[in-house]
């Protein structure tokens, strides 16, 4: 190494064994292996479904260019801000209610009780079932007047509600189911973050005279302040995009209620034969996801 | 560091050949001396169906030792999609069937090849004169035979006996006699129509427009859903057994199954469907009866019916092959009625007799119903690619689930006909 | 601490409620199962949740009809392998984000967040086309890949998450000592990020197994299908079989409630580990 440095004219080829003698190009190295396969299977699709969002193609054929006809038609049609309403609907409410209802569940279970493995296995359930066996289920339960659901309500004296028929109680249903296949990932989540807070920090907060309560606000949260902004953000992609709940419990229906930007783009897409609209309508909703994250991104950086 | 070069090359190479090989087509099973055939078949009745499919191809294949078939059995949902990806990635099969307008679809997408040559064969030999009048020439498109007919499938109201019996109600023969029916069985938590909210729903309000003598097109092709008194007066009736509470309250979100299971059990008096379902229904199927088709308030009768076909993809690398197997399928497959227990109608009418052979009820479908079923291209002649997105893509049951819920006819109807008009103008 | 100090009745009551919210939770599954033993007529006559008879006719339909273990056999190719491709690439780049920084980094991070939320419809029409090329349908390979990739942004930002709670001084130290950087991230860090790991390869492998759309555009083969498309064409199949279709729901949930059970103990360890002070 000394060798090297004294020679001048080497210099340039030095530094750069130097550079990876030190270790730095170790961040690339590593993030090699993801980026090949996110080139492969994203990004060259990625450009080529930009272009059809400006062309008039099928699924059989590259049609011709059309410039932003496709972008102004959707922004025109009722059936985009009907979707556009739903997708916030459903985001919002199951991003709400999974993480309430996950961090309730994590905090119980990283407490210490009798068969705490068995338990923290049984809530993972609603997860570990696909999507295709459990909404099956779900269906059977609440499609008819005498399913358990109504049951249940005729039990306490409740008159039965037609979930399906109803456009207000099938976007609860998917809500609610869609919550159901969420949580536990979120709890999951939740648990190993409250696992991985120093035990220190309640010791000091114990002897500064702290009651459960305060630890909790200001010990509890604030450690897992990073991953739950994480989470919520991610669940909220994830429920933008969600197919199989809507799709497998009403296809969108009844009266288009619980049709979401993905189901619209696949109607577009698959049984419209439009390529371009279809592409297009994943465009935007790429846009506002982006341009939504950003903001809670930024907003989060100045807290 | 001189091998591995070698090595590096050697692979590339073989990936440079392997690319070559496909794109030029070439592949082993084309140089064998049997010809290797894919046909995907819908699921076209319960499980004994594809039994009784499949066993029909087994003795194709062994009366065919040169030609040898792999039978898929493709299910309903996403088939679109399946059959479109299939196409457009270059893995269609060389012969399937497929829902009514599938064929004049994909024909215009230019993936069909069309039968001509054949119907000429059988033109010439007369073995075209064993199918129902007018089949054929229905799936006659830009004056090519885009494909060839195999079932006729179509809807009708069937009613539960017993309950009419207890109601002391006679069948109904005419739109009125039923709204008042519907309603008089209405009671107890029970209810005279139930109906779905999916693909089989909107075959509710085909049928009812087609049964008033209207139809969502003019004898131009031009769309009058919303601008045809007689579409506009059908909607209105089956609101109004909505409106009376008659109609089953979990309709719009029923699949065809919920519905049938509804039925089934005696819960609703009236529901739409396709012939056969009765051979479905266990222990109550002799408690399920074919109402003899209604008269609506102009006296007109109708329903929607389908020519079912079996088509030829452009894809195959052997056509002779293909239609020698679409031929002798279209002569053997008798079992897929007497095994199978299809709900399809043949359309060959040599079959009729074995198909309806020992059922009374199928008997009278295809004596009095088929004479009245009319496409979903009413009043026009004939059929047009757009109808299959007219049918699959959604707005028709989004109509179905608003008239089920109760929305007026007159603010349901516009959308609707917007939606269709964008889905033609394309 | 508080959380330990909790008396024996105490944890009692509190297995007492989780035993109840348990319940309510899992009640969809329960009628699952609990249906699966009765027979489709019986299903649907009473609607009673209890089976009135003990049945295993379903199951033996089953057994018969489809070729579940060869669904299941092909689901944990499918989902191991995508696993194991998905951690290992995501705990290196996770690993990268929590500890440099630049303007790749950065761009990269960023990235991962529009791949997240890139609809997964568009790209499988080219996908598809490509391959196919490569005589790839029917085959586990390409569904491994595009399952890796699908769920590789999440996978990245939660081992960065939990990479950034283990304290940078345990390298430091190890460095000190003569480790490399990445030696210290071998032997230091992962070790340490149990929790996190466990977390990650859980999500990923159920992500896999329960994948359905694009699995049902590249498996199209039924030797080739993995339990939810194998599962989906039973459905449309036995439609109303409900009997077949509750007992089919039950196995494919079997497999991943045993794996489960074994994994939630490297949870628990994980928990201690990360009690570990720096």
């Amino acid at each position: 190494m000394s060798l090297v440095a004294e020679r001048a004219p080497y210099a340039g080829r030095s530094s750069v064994r130097q550079w990876w003698n030190n270790g730095n190009a170790l961040p690339y190295l590593l993030l090699l292996p993801s980026a090949v396969v996110i080139g492969v299977v994203i990004l060259i699709p990625f450009f080529e479904a930009l272009q059809y969002s400006f062309t008039n193609s099928s699924l059989l054929e590259v049609g011709k260019f059309v410039g932003l006809d496709n972008y102004t038609k959707l922004l025109s049609s009722k059936d985009f801000w009907n979707a556009f309403r739903f997708s916030v609907i459903f985001a919002l409410a199951n991003v709400i209610g999974c993480y309430i209802l996950g961090l309730g569940l994590a905090l119980l279970m990283n407490m210490e009780m009798p068969f705490r493995g068995f338990f923290r296995v049984a809530l993972l359930l609603p997860w570990i079932i696909p999507s295709v066996v459990s909404i099956v289920s779900w269906r059977w339960m609440v499609a008819d007047h005498n399913a358990v659901f109504n049951q249940i309500i005729q039990l306490f004296g409740g008159r039965p509600i037609f979930f399906l028929s109803n456009n207000d109680w099938a976007q609860f249903i998917v809500v609610l189911i869609k919550i159901w296949r969420s949580f536990p990932f979120m709890m999951l989540s939740l648990l190993a973050a409250l696992q991985g807070i120093d035990r220190s920090l309640y010791e000091a907060a114990a002897l500064d005279g702290a009651t459960k309560w305060k630890a909790f606000w200001h010990v509890t949260l604030p450690q897992i302040r990073d991953v739950s902004i994480v989470l919520c953000l991610l669940m909220t992609i994830w429920s933008v995009n969600d197919f199989d709940t809507p799709f497998l419990l009403t296809q969108g229906g009844p009266a288009n209620s619980t049709e979401n930007f993905v189901l619209l783009a696949y109607k577009y897409t698959f049984a419209r034969n439009d390529l371009g609209t279809g592409a297009a309508i994943s465009f935007v909703t790429l846009i506002i996801l982006m341009v939504f994250i950003v903001i809670m991104l930024r907003r989060q950086r100045e807290a | 560091m001189k091998s591995k070069m070698a090595v590096r090359r050697r692979t590339t190479l073989a990936f440079a050949l392997l690319a070559a090989t496909s794109v030029l087509g070439i592949s082993g099973s084309a140089s064998a001396e049997t010809v290797k055939l894919q046909f995907w078949d819908m699921i076209w009745g319960q499980p004994e169906y594809i039994k009784a499919a499949q066993k029909i191809v087994q003795d194709f294949n062994k009366e065919h030792p040169e030609i040898q078939v792999e039978y898929r059995s493709i299910p309903w949902s996403n088939w679109y999609q399946t059959f479109v990806t299939a196409v457009s990635s270059g893995s269609a099969p060389d012969i399937s069937t497929g829902a009514g307008y599938q064929a004049v679809q994909l024909y215009k997408m230019g993936a069909i090849r069309p039968l001509d040559g054949m119907i000429e064969k059988m033109k010439a030999d007369g073995d075209l004169n064993d199918f129902a009048p007018g089949t054929v020439e229905t799936l006659r498109f830009d004056n090519h035979y885009v494909s060839l007919p195999w079932g006729l499938d179509i809807r009708l109201w069937y009613y539960r006996p017993s309950l009419l019996k207890a109601a002391g109600v006679e069948p109904p023969k005419t739109w009125e006699e039923f709204r008042a029916a519907a309603k008089k069985l209405t009671a107890d938590g029970k209810y005279g129509v139930v109906a779905s909210g999916d693909t089989g729903g909107s075959h509710y309000v085909l049928s009812s427009m087609l049964n008033n003598g209207g139809g969502m097109f003019d004898a131009d092709r031009k769309l009058t859903l919303s601008s045809n008194d007689r579409n506009v007066e059908a909607l209105e009736w089956l609101s109004g057994i909505v409106a009376d509470g008659s109609m089953h309250p979990a309709s719009p979100g029923y699949s065809a199954d919920d519905r049938r299971a509804t039925f089934f059990r005696g819960e609703a008096a009236f529901s739409l469907d396709s012939p056969n379902i009765y051979k479905q229904a266990g222990a109550v199927s002799d408690d399920i009866a074919v109402l003899p088709p209604m008269q609506g308030p102009h006296g007109d009768t109708g329903t929607i019916f389908w020519v079912n076909n079996i088509m030829m993809y452009k894809q195959t690398k052997n056509p002779e092959a293909a239609e020698t197997f679409v031929r002798w399928w279209s002569q053997n497959e008798l079992p897929l009625w007497t095994e199978g227990h299809t709900g399809q109608i043949p359309a060959r009418q040599s079959f009729l007799k074995d198909a309806v052979a020992g059922d009374d009820r199928y008997k009278y479908i295809v004596d009095n119903y088929i004479p009245i079923g009319k496409t979903t291209a009413t009043a026009y002649k004939g059929i047009f690619p757009a109808l299959s997105e007219v049918e699959g893509e959604g707005v028709l049951q989004t109509l179905t689930q608003q008239i089920f819920q109760g929305v007026p006819v007159k603010d349901a109807l516009p959308q609707a006909e917007s939606r269709i008009q964008e889905i033609l103008n394309k | 601490m508080s959380l330990n100090s909790n008396t024996l009745a105490a944890r009692w009551r509190l297995f007492a409620i989780m035993v109840v919210i348990v319940l309510v939770i899992n009640f969809p599954i329960i009628v699952i199962v609990a249906n699966s033993f009765q027979t489709t007529e019986q299903i649907m006559l009473n609607r009673s949740i209890i089976p009135q008879h003990f049945s295993f006719t379903n199951y033996e339909f089953l057994w018969g009809q489809t070729s579940f273990f060869r669904f299941l056999f092909n689901s944990v190719i499918v989902s191991g392998g995508s696993m194991i491709c998905g951690v290992s690439a995501a705990s290196m780049a996770g690993y990268a984000l929590s500890r440099f920084k630049g303007p790749v980094l950065s761009i990269y991070s960023q990235a991962l967040f529009v791949i997240q939320m890139f609809p997964i419809i568009l790209a499988l029409i080219p996908l598809f086309i490509v391959f196919r090329a490569l005589e790839l349908v029917n085959s586990p390979i390409p569904v491994i890949i595009i399952y890796t990739v699908v769920h590789l942004p999440f996978a990245t930002w939660m081992a960065k998450a939990f990479f950034d709670t283990i304290p940078r001084e345990l390298e430091e130290a190890a460095q000190v000592d003569g480790c490399s950087k990445f030696q210290a991230f071998l032997r230091i860090v992962l070790p340490l990020s149990g929790p996190g790991m466990a977390a990650v390869s859980i999500f990923s492998f159920l992500f896999s197994y329960n994948e359905f759309f694009v699995g049902s555009v590249f498996l199209r083969d039924e030797s080739s299908m993995t339990v939810p498309i194998g599962m989906q064409m039973f459905m449309q199949q036995f439609a109303t079989d409900w009997g077949s279709l509750m007992a089919a729901a039950t196995l494919a949930v079997i497999p991943t409630f045993i794996l489960f059970l074994m994994v939630q103990k490297y949870i628990t360890y994980g928990a201690v580990a990360g009690g570990v002070k720096g």
